[in-house]
This record gives C-alpha cells, sequence and structure tokens, in this order.
C-alpha cells in the first residue's frame, strides 16, 4: 500500500470507504471543507497495484484518515482532531491505520502548531482502541454517555504531541539547508510557539455550507455546535452590504 | 432609480434583509408585505419578497416577481442583483452572470456584486472574465493579500503562468516588514508560487526559490518533496539520495520514495542485491515498516524472490494477518510469481500443521498461522488468475475447520459461490458472514451488495437499514441518497433493471446523475472561503479534479447503465406502468405476462420496504430525532414527485433522454471504448450518421478488433449506402476512409 498525503480527486473514493466501513457519514462537501481547510493533515492508503481497467482509473483507496485542527479550541490549545479513520476490511491488520495516523500527527504539529490530538471512539470498537490506546499511546480522557445516533457511549481520547515536538527540536531545523550546512540547524527559535500561532491567524472566513453530518456535531449538546458548518446565505449573497450602501445614498 | 421609502419603511426593509439572511422567511414575508401595503409598487421591496419566496422553493411565483419588479424599476441595482440571485440559486449560470453584468453597470462600485460576479464567472470557468473581475477588484483594495493572489490564480487558471508569477512578486515587493514565520497565508504563498514557476517547467528556478524562500515553510512535507523531485530532475543525483531518505526517514510507506532514490543512486534496474539492500536498510530502521519488507518482491527473481517472498509469508501468517494475499496478488502477472507463493504458502502448511487433535482450541495461537496460510490458499484458488474454485472452496473449509466464526473466511467462501455463478448462495453465505459481526459496516455493506446481486432489492435495503441513520425522514433509502452512497444506487438500480423495473432502475441512475451535479456545484463556496484560507495549491487541485468531475467510473458505470436501458426502451416500446422486458440479457425467451407479474411483485416489494423503513424510522425515539434547529428556521427540502420513476419511463423520447448521459460521457471518457459503442447504438437510431460516425471512427482507433465496433462498421455503412450519393463529397470521403480503415466487410 501506498501511505500518501489526500488529493482533492481522491475524494469521492474516500467518501466510498467511509460508507462502506463506518455508520458516520458526510457530504463529499465535507471532505472538500477538510481537504481545502488542512490539506496537510488526512491521509490515504492506495492499492497501487491494481491492474487498470479503463484510461479513468482512480487510485483505489482502501484507507483514510480524515483529520482537521480544532477551529475553536475550548481550552484555547491548539490541537488536531480526527474526523473519521477507516480501512477496508480486506486489508487490515497491515499496519495502515497506525502508518496513517503517524503521519497526520506529524503533520498537525509541523504545519499548525498542534499540542495534542483528540478523537472519540465507540466503546465496543476493540480493534480501533487497541489502536489508539496500545499502539499509539492515546490515553481516555473521560466517557461521554449516548455520544452516538445509536446510543452507544464514546471514550473521549487524547495523544499528547510533546513527543514529535521535541523530536523536531532535535532535528535539524531548517529543511532545506539540512545536509548543505548542519551547523545551521537548530537555531534555536522557539518553533512550538511559532506554529502554534500560525493556526490563529488563519482567517476562517465564513463557512462553506452545509456539508454534511459531524457526528461531532450531533444532537442538543451546545457546546458542539461549533463544529457544525452552516452556510450563511444572506451576507454570502451580499444583499446586506447592498442595502447600506443603499441608504446612505438616501441619507 | 431606487424609490424612496419613508424612514419607517427603510427601517422595515431592513428588517426584511435580516429575517432573510436568518432564514426567517415567514416574519421577512410579513415586513415585505407592511411595505408594500403603503407601496404596492416598490421594486426592491417586490424582489426581496421574491427572494424570499424562492428560498421557500416558489421558484416559478418568484420569479415572476422578479420580473414585475424589474419592469417597474430597471434601474435598480438591487433588482438585478435578485435577479441573478434567482437565477444563480436556479443553476442558470449564464443568466445569473447577466443579470450581475446589469446591476454592477447601475452601481459599478459594488464590490458585493463585483465579488458575486467573480464567483460566478470562475465557477463557470470564464477565465477571461474572472481575470477582469479580479483587476477590478485588486484596484478597489490592494492592500488586501487575498486580492494578489486571487488575481494570480486567475492568470493561472488561464495558463498565463508568467504573469501570475509577476503579480505574486509584486506583492512581495510592496512588502516592507518581513512575513512572519507564523503567517501562514505567506507560507502557502510561497509555495504556491513555487508550483508555478516548476509549472512552466523552469525547474533550476524553482529550485533556487524554494532554497531562498522555503525554509521554514509550515507545509515542510511539501518543501521536502519538491526539492527532493527538483534536484533529481536536475540530475543532481547524490542530493536527490540525501533528499529522498530525508523523506524515508518521515514515511516508509511511499513506494515513491524508495524508487526515486535508487534511481538517485544511479543503481540499475538489474542490480537486485543493491536495491534489495536499499530497501533492507529501512527494514531494519523500522520494524513495523510493510513496505520495505514487500516492496521487493516487485523486482526480485528467482531464487531471490523465494527467499524473500518466504520470508514476508512467514512474518505474515505467523501474526495471523488475513490481508496477505490482498497485500500480494498484483504479483501474480509473473507466473513464476504465481506458482512460487501457493507454494510457499503449503510449504509453511506443512511445518506447522497443528499438532494435536483435529479442533483442539479454535482460535488458539497455533493455528493462527495455518488458518492464515489456508485462508492464502483459499483465496489464491479464487483469484481469476489462479481459479480453481472446488481447490478454493476445500480451502476456506479447511480455515473454517480451525475457526469457524470467521468473518473473512465466510466472506470469502461467499466469494466463492459468485464466482461459481450461484449468487442465491452467493447471498446467503455473504449474510451469515454478517451476522458473525453484526458492529462491522463493511461486511454489512458486502451483505447488502450481495443481496443486490441476487435481485433481493428489499432484503438489501433492510440490511443496508442496519447502519444509516435512523433520524433521516424518509428511511434507509433517503439516507443512502442524502449521503451520496453512489455504490449501493448504482447496484439497486442495475437489479431493478435485471428485474424489469425500469421505473426505479431510471430513478437511481438519475439519482446519481444529480449526485454529480451537487459535487460540481460543492467547490461554489470554496471560491471565496480558499481565498480566506490561503489554501491555494488545494484549491487549485480541487478546481482541476472538478473540471473532470464526471470521468470518474462512478459515473460512467451509472450513465452507461442509463444508455443502455433508453436505447432498449426504444427499441421495445414498454408497457404503461413502468414495466417491460427491457432487463436482463437472458430475460430474452419471457413471456410478457410473466414479465409484467413479476416487475409488478417487485414494485410491490419496493413499497414494502420503503414503507417498513418509514415505519421503523417513525418509531424512533423521540428525543433523539433530527438535528437541532431552531423551529424559525425554514428549511425547504423540495419532495420528489417521481419516487418511483413512473415519470421518466413515460418518456416519449427515450433516446433523447438518453443524450444526457451520453453528453457528459463522450466529453469526459472518450477513451472508454464502452462509451463510444454505446454513443454509435444512440445516434445511429437518431439517425445521426455523423456523430454515430464520429463514435465508430473513435472506437475503432481504440480497439479496430472489437467485434462489435466491426459490426456497427457494417451497420452503419448498410444505412448510408443507399443515401450516400446524395452526401456532399466531402462527406463521402470521410465516410468512405473510416470504412477502409476499419472493418471492411
Ligand atoms: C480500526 C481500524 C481502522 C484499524 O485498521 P488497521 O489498518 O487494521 O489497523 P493496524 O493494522 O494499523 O493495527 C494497529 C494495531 O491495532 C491492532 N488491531 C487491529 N485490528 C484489531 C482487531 N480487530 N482486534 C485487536 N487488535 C487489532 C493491530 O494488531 C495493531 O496492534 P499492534 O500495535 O499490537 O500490532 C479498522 O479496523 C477499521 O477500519 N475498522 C472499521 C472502522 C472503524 O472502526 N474505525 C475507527 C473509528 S474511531
Amino acid at each position: 500500500m501506498d501511505i500518501r498525503v489526500l488529493r482533492p480527486s481522491d475524494i469521492p473514493l474516500i467518501q466510498h470507504a467511509n460508507i462502506e466501513n463506518l455508520p458516520e457519514n458526510y457530504f463529499l462537501k465535507y471532505y472538500l471543507y477538510h481537504a481545502l481547510s488542512w490539506p496537510q493533515l488526512s491521509y490515504v492508503a492506495v492499492d497501487v497495484s491494481r491492474p487498470r481497467k479503463t484510461p479513468y482509473d482512480y487510485p483505489k483507496i482502501v484507507g483514510y484518515v480524515l483529520a482537521k485542527m480544532e477551529e475553536e479550541p475550548a481550552d484555547g490549545v491548539q490541537h488536531g482532531h480526527i474526523t473519521s479513520l477507516s480501512v477496508m476490511r480486506t486489508h487490515r491488520r497491515l499496519g495502515i491505520a497506525e502508518k496513517l495516523m503517524r503521519q497526520s500527527q506529524l503533520a498537525m504539529v509541523e504545519t499548525f502548531g498542534a499540542h495534542y490530538v483528540s478523537l472519540h471512539v465507540r466503546v465496543s470498537n476493540n480493534a480501533a482502541i487497541h489502536l489508539y490506546r496500545d499502539t499509539l499511546g492515546f490515553k481516555t480522557e473521560k466517557t461521554e454517555a449516548k455520544y452516538y445516533a445509536d446510543g452507544e457511549d464514546a471514550y473521549c481520547m487524547k495523544l499528547e504531541l510533546s513527543f514529535i515536538r521535541e523530536s523536531l527540536h532535535e532535528g535539524p531545523r531548517a529543511i532545506v539547508a539540512a545536509d548543505k550546512d548542519d551547523a545551521e540547524k537548530a537555531k534555536g527559535d522557539d518553533e512550538d510557539g511559532a506554529a502554534a500561532e500560525a493556526g490563529e491567524d488563519v482567517d476562517e472566513g465564513e463557512a462553506v455550507g452545509d456539508v454534511g453530518r459531524d457526528p461531532d456535531a450531533k444532537k442538543s449538546a451546545p457546546k458542539k455546535k461549533k463544529e457544525e458548518v452552516k452556510i450563511k446565505v444572506g451576507r454570502g449573497l451580499g444583499v446586506g452590504e447592498l442595502v447600506e450602501k443603499n441608504e446612505a445614498k438616501h441619507s | 432609480m431606487p424609490q424612496p421609502l419613508s424612514t419607517r419603511e427603510a427601517n422595515l426593509f431592513r428588517t426584511v434583509i435580516r429575517h432573510y439572511e436568518d432564514k426567517q422567511y415567514k416574519r421577512g414575508l410579513k415586513a415585505a408585505e407592511q411595505i408594500l401595503k403603503k407601496n404596492p409598487k416598490h421594486a426592491d421591496t417586490m424582489s426581496m419578497k421574491a427572494l424570499i419566496m424562492n428560498a421557500q422553493g416558489k421558484t416559478d411565483e418568484a420569479f415572476a416577481l422578479a420580473k414585475e419588479a424589474l419592469t417597474i424599476d430597471m434601474k435598480s441595482h438591487i433588482c438585478w442583483h435578485v435577479y441573478g440571485i434567482l437565477y444563480r440559486t436556479n443553476k442558470n449560470f449564464d443568466e445569473a452572470i447577466k443579470a450581475y453584468k446589469f446591476a454592477l453597470k447601475l452601481e459599478p462600485d459594488s464590490q458585493q456584486i463585483q465579488r458575486d460576479l467573480a464567483i460566478l464567472q470562475i465557477q463557470m470557468r470564464d477565465y477571461q472574465g474572472y481575470v477582469q473581475s479580479r483587476l477590478v477588484m485588486l484596484k478597489a483594495r490592494p492592500q488586501l493579500r487575498q486580492n494578489w493572489t486571487a488575481l494570480a490564480i486567475a492568470y493561472h487558471l488561464e495558463g498565463n503562468l508568467k504573469q501570475a508569477e509577476t503579480i505574486l512578486s509584486t506583492f512581495e515587493k510592496s512588502v516592507t516588514t518581513a512575513p512572519s514565520k507564523t503567517d501562514f497565508e505567506n507560507s502557502e504563498a510561497v509555495l504556491y508560487k513555487n508550483s508555478i514557476i516548476a509549472e512552466a517547467g523552469d525547474i533550476g528556478r524553482a529550485l533556487e526559490h524554494l532554497e531562498a524562500d522555503g525554509n521554514n515553510n509550515l507545509d515542510r512535507l511539501a518543501v521536502m518533496e519538491l526539492r527532493a523531485r527538483y534536484l533529481a530532475q536536475l540530475g543532481r543525483g547524490a542530493d536527490a539520495a540525501k533528499a529522498y531518505r530525508a523523506l524515508l526517514d518521515r514515511n516508509s510507506e511511499h513506494p515513491d520514495y524508495y524508487k526515486s532514490l535508487i534511481e538517485a543512486l544511479g543503481i540499475s534496474k538489474d542490480d537486485e542485491d543493491s536495491q534489495k539492500a536499499v530497501y533492507d536498510e529501512y527494514a531494519v530502521k523500522n520494524p513495523r515498516s510493510d513496505a520495505a519488507r514487500r516492496l521487493p518482491l516487485d523486482f526480485l527473481t528467482d531464487e531471490n524472490f523465494k527467499v524473500a517472498a518466504r520470508a514476508y509469508l512467514n512474518l505474515m501468517f505467523d501474526k495471523g494477518v488475513p490481508s496477505t494475499f490482498a497485500n500480494l496478488k498484483h504479483l501474480y502477472s509473473d507466473s513464476f510469481k504465481q506458482t512460487t507463493l501457493p507454494a510457499l504458502a503449503e510449504e509453511y502448511l506443512n511445518e506447522h500443521k497443528s499438532t494435536g487433535g483435529e479442533k483442539e482450541h479454535a482460535n488458539g495461537d497455533s493455528s493462527k498461522g495455518e488458518g492464515a496460510a489456508l485462508y492464502f490458499l483459499a483465496q489464491h484458488y479464487n483469484y481469476f488468475m489462479s481459479r480453481d474454485l472446488t481447490k478454493a472452496m476445500a480451502f476456506v473449509e479447511k480455515a473454517l475447520e480451525l475457526d469457524p466464526k470467521n468473518v473473512d473466511f465466510h466472506m470469502t467462501k461467499a466469494r466463492i459461490y459468485k464466482h461459481q455463478g450461484d449468487l442465491e448462495k452467493a447471498s446467503v453465505a455473504m449474510d451469515e458472514a454478517r451476522s458473525l459481526d453484526t458492529r462491522d459496516r463493511y461486511i454489512n455493506s458486502k451483505a447488502a451488495k450481495y443481496q443486490l446481486r441476487n435481485n433481493e432489492n428489499d432484503r438489501a435495503l433492510q440490511t443496508m437499514g442496519l447502519f444509516t441513520r435512523v433520524e433521516t425522514a424518509g428511511g434507509p433509502l433517503a439516507d443512502l441518497i442524502d449521503m451520496q452512497c453512489i455504490w449501493y444506487l448504482t447496484e439497486d438500480g442495475e437489479a431493478w433493471q435485471r428485474r424489469g423495473n425500469v421505473g426505479l432502475a431510471l430513478k437511481r441512475y438519475h439519482t446519481i446523475f444529480n449526485i454529480f451535479d451537487i459535487w460540481q456545484e460543492d467547490q461554489f463556496d470554496f471560491h471565496s472561503f480558499s481565498l480566506r484560507k490561503g489554501q491555494i495549491r488545494a484549491y487549485i487541485d480541487m478546481v482541476r479534479w472538478e473540471d473532470e468531475l464526471r470521468e470518474h467510473p462512478f459515473f460512467f458505470r451509472a450513465a452507461l447503465d442509463a444508455i443502455k436501458l433508453y436505447i432498449a426502451m426504444h427499441d421495445k416500446p414498454q408497457g404503461p406502468n413502468g414495466v417491460n422486458g427491457t432487463g436482463g440479457s437472458g430475460a430474452n425467451g419471457g413471456d410478457v405476462a410473466e414479465k409484467k407479474k413479476a416487475a409488478k411483485k417487485a414494485k410491490k416489494e419496493a413499497q414494502k420496504a420503503e414503507r417498513e423503513a418509514a415505519e421503523k424510522a417513525a418509531k424512533q425515539d423521540p428525543n433523539k430525532t433530527t438535528a437541532p434547529k431552531s423551529k424559525d428556521v425554514e428549511d425547504v427540502k423540495k419532495k420528489d414527485d417521481d419516487p418511483t420513476g413512473l415519470k421518466l419511463v413515460a418518456t416519449s423520447d427515450p433516446l433523447g433522454d438518453a443524450l444526457k448521459f451520453l453528453g457528459p460521457l463522450l466529453q469526459f471518457s472518450p477513451r472508454n471504448i464502452e462509451g463510444q459503442i454505446a454513443g454509435f447504438e444512440v445516434y445511429f437510431r437518431r439517425r445521426k450518421y455523423m456523430l454515430a460516425l464520429r463514435c465508430l471512427k473513435a472506437a475503432l482507433a481504440l480497439d479496430k478488433d472489437d467485434p462489435r465496433v466491426q459490426e456497427q462498421a457494417v451497420r452503419l455503412r448498410k444505412a448510408v449506402d443507399p443515401v450516400l450519393a446524395s452526401l456532399a463529397p466531402k462527406l463521402q470521403e470521410v465516410i468512405g476512409l473510416t470504412f477502409a480503415s476499419g472493418a471492411s466487410s
């Protein structure tokens, strides 16, 4: 399998893998929203060895991780979140999920200065729990009762990413100069602080419309409301601004 | 000129807009009515009212009212703007653009209208128009970096790379303070510019630029990958090798890195040992890496292959990995590997035979390896290149003896039945597999698929309903449509088609067609969103992908199904209730009455399944229903007025309807011969011989030996021969040439 970063053209088959494997599904637009907001964070596993059937074959996606940065972290700490992860049953136990997760975690720190990554998992999902807790080192934060639509509880899990931050400090700082001049490395800039701010500077702007149902945006729970992405029709269409001008004329 | 309102009413007018923006349509209408009571001909209010009605789904009335408003006040930019919005929300983008342009003429300084126009232009890929709009917008607010980037994007997409780069550089030069390292917009802009330089083909300069400006970039991986690629392209092998090693240290599961490293090191393709040494190095470094162990199997030969394959298989079998075969089957194009792998699996079996009595602990560790090896062999004999279904079944049965409740084993058993052609047994077996792990949606999906293959539409929907969201009004089917579940809709349509229910089959294909429309429409919001987010390269990728959206095999398959069905409808007009014999190929000899009966039964079943699903949905815990929506927000969802596709069946022009599918098929997948063949059939029946000829020529170019194409050539010649003499000489020539180069009958 080839583990690589997601491309927009992968999305129909990612959506396919998602609905094949998991009950929490999304519109295509919600995948686009991830791909165009945090393109560095989502990864796919591709079966590159499939024989081509037509000149228009798309890379066969056998696993994916769809990840994001928390837009308005309640605790004020930059962190990533796993929206969805799954591997086709025919390709499970090959280590694919683990590798997808590790790539995503690395990018969360490098690109967006994430301090930790969080996720939800069904309390009955032994395979996933094994992966998160035993293989990747996640800790269970708490249990959220009836988190899922069918009434099942979720574990809220969290992994501190300081180990990645530290390894970045040890390694050569500058990408380009790395193998040119090792003495240049690690000038002592504070990468943590630097990258951490990056995400905050980004203008979120308007939401991109009704993009599907995020299980995190589920139900009454008010604190999750912010994760719901809703279109802002009026302002988007600009009638408001038009009228303000119009009135100015009359006054 | 906008008509003046009293202060009170001007305030009211503002409320109308606010209510509209908050989707409080009823309140908005009420306020509008209040204004209109006093000023019945206030065009702007009428327009706003139309806008609200449109949002409520009353499209026709909205258009009528908006037109009336326009006739009253042709000089109101609000009226024109609203008119444009109406067209835009009803997806008539060309008309929307015209209306916006009128509005803009009346109100040239409106940034809002200009922005709306620009978005539509890029959505419609009017690059020149987009460049113009972005130029205006840049002039209006040059202090915003977004506006510079947007203009560069416009030039870039138009194909003017030079100008795109210049624009980006102009902005850079205008900035006096060095951008901070955490400036994401800047970080991305650097890489965007770099991608433009590389796209223009100037790799040397791209590398220079990257090394000068790419340091500390927030997208570290992109910089590393680009740099490695440039170095390789520039022939700087030693540097490229270093760069690829750095990439492999990050991700040792990306085959390209290995290949590029080996190339950069100058290792010859025949030098198996040196290549293997590279992979071994990373296998040692990364004990959990799969690629480093598996990829050498691609190029190793003979004894080298055998040794490496044995090591790999032993590792996987010992771990009991059921996916081993899926990871290796591509090697089967090599006949030596195809015979070696099963031999090695047998060898493993002989060494690891469970020693004790027949049924020691079913899941014990000792049987793990044996089960995995047996399973490998079952899949081997089930694979199309090495198929022996009797042996496959024997192996899977043996595996099941070890572990009778293994889902994967049962799943493969179902596959074997399918390959034996026994769709019923396959369906039963897959459902058995499903019942062994009712929490896994994958196996659930497979069970539904196998039910559909066995024409059990209703049961399949029930099966799917075990995982669809219960809150969705309309039951599982509505949920699957909502969630754009293409595979299910396709399989369901094909099953209905086999059963002779043309209506439901067409319905599904049209639903898929509509989903692709939605996917195309989905990019709309990102034209502005991405500028704000600053993720420009991802945005460009999306635009280019959207340009080719309908080449996707998902679209092709459903469209081809639809076209074939329409052709069959044309050839054999159907009964009044959407039931006919245009179904499966094997249905030819069947008695019409019987088929009708079967189709009727099928329809009843479908209705029953939908009803049951809806009932089940209704019974759900009321606490858990529906998303949090404030009651005031009225969301209008158009009701489907033809759920069973009867209206689609009632068409008097099936071939005309087929064109809707055929157009994109030929446009986006011209190199797929199936599309050309289907295109010929449609055009030939419509007596559009030039168009039929075009398909024929394309098909001949793809595969002149395809007997179907040859037959079409003969048929076309027969049809045109009598009229050939009356055609223009130029046409005669073209036709004559095609026949000569293709199948001479
Ligand atoms: C959970 C899932 C993503 C794991 O994918 P995968 O590629 O098979 O996982 P990996 O091969 O990377 O395995 C990682 C670890 O988990 C373990 N694991 C995987 N599947 C397991 C299972 N069924 N039971 C116990 N452990 C399991 C592996 O043995 C490995 O552990 P190790 O570190 O001790 O070797 C996959 O099973 C899946 O897609 N399930 C359905 C969708 C789902 O539940 N997604 C998670 C939603 S939160």
